[in-house]
């Protein structure tokens, strides 16, 4: 049905239809790494958008963590109903900077291990 | 090409993000976007650079694909506005640095070839404007039905059929075709 189809949308060309048809021709393209070099960027965005959350996290963790350490102390001077053990737990869970190298030492290894997995 | 081949690949890649697939895709349909882009375009490298960034839109945008029309006749609307957002965006550097004092030379409204070899077909193309260029070279050079067409310029199928008649008619007028046809 379709071939019909096909064949009387063909019959209703006129010659310079065919004409043009012959002059647009061309030979077809050889690839020559143009799709491997496509997929490689779309790969590289991938992994970009992959890397942006925890590197936003981790960036503002980072800066955070001071003001946050001094939020705490202040809210402690602020609530003296508050129990200082409490304050103290709170205080102890920021982590401190040597934690979040590590922490992104490992995540940055997690993430090169499972590209190295998927290529 | 088989477009149930397209349409499972097409599946996978919206997905999964499968990248293998979406190269295959790629694979399939290149040559076609590219010869697309080097008629339309007039300079190789131009027009492959924006090859690449047609299949990367096309990657992007891929959920938008529903399968409704032919897989090439979507990634050539993915590459005519790619094509149409880089010549807006280059006119726009080239007003830029002239509101700053330098002239450039634009060819926004021009089919200007970078290639030494004039071949017939670029002659031919030079006497279109840029959107019957297009739809010439999509009904000619890539075979897309009218509809086809019509859905990857925005435009109705009555109005493709006349760019495409007026198209003509001025390769008719330019042009002693029927010399070319028995010469």
């Amino acid at each position: 049905m379709i071939s019909k189809i096909i064949n009387m949308a063909d019959k209703m060309k006129d010659a310079d239809d065919r004409l043009l048809e012959s002059m647009f021709a061309s030979e077809p393209i050889a690839d020559s790494g143009f799709s491997a070099a496509v997929v490689k960027r779309v790969r590289r965005r991938l992994w970009l958008r992959r890397l942006a959350v925890p590197i936003a996290a981790l960036v503002g963790g980072a800066i955070a963590i001071k003001p946050l350490a001094d939020f705490v102390s202040i809210a402690a001077s602020l609530f003296p109903a508050v129990p200082p053990q409490l304050i103290d737990a709170t205080a102890s869970m920021i982590p401190q900077l040597p934690t979040i190298v590590l922490g992104a030492m490992i995540l940055g290894a997690c993430l090169l291990g499972l590209r190295l997995l998927e290529d | 090409m088989s477009s149930t081949q397209d349409h499972a690949l097409v599946a996978r890649v919206v997905s999964g993000q499968d990248t293998a697939a979406f190269g295959e895709l790629v694979r399939r349909h290149q040559s076609q976007v590219r010869n697309f882009l080097r008629k339309l375009a007039g300079d190789i490298s131009a027009a492959d650079d924006l090859s690449q960034d047609c299949f990367m839109h096309a990657w992007e945008k891929m959920h938008t694909y529903t399968g409704r029309g032919s897989f090439i006749g979507w990634l050539l609307k993915v590459a005519y506005t790619t094509f149409l957002q880089s010549k807006r965006k280059s006119k726009r550097y080239a007003e830029i640095m002239e509101q700053v004092g330098h002239r450039m030379e634009t060819n926004a409204e021009t089919y200007t070839l970078q290639s030494d070899e004039v071949t017939d077909l670029d002659k031919l193309l030079a006497v279109l404007d840029e959107e019957e260029r297009a739809i010439m070279i999509m009904s000619y050079a890539c075979g897309l039905s009218h509809r086809e067409i019509g859905e990857a310029t925005s435009m109705p199928i009555g109005t493709v059929k006349s760019v495409i008649f007026r198209g003509k008619q001025k390769i008719r007028t330019s042009f002693d075709i029927k010399d070319h046809q028995h010469g």
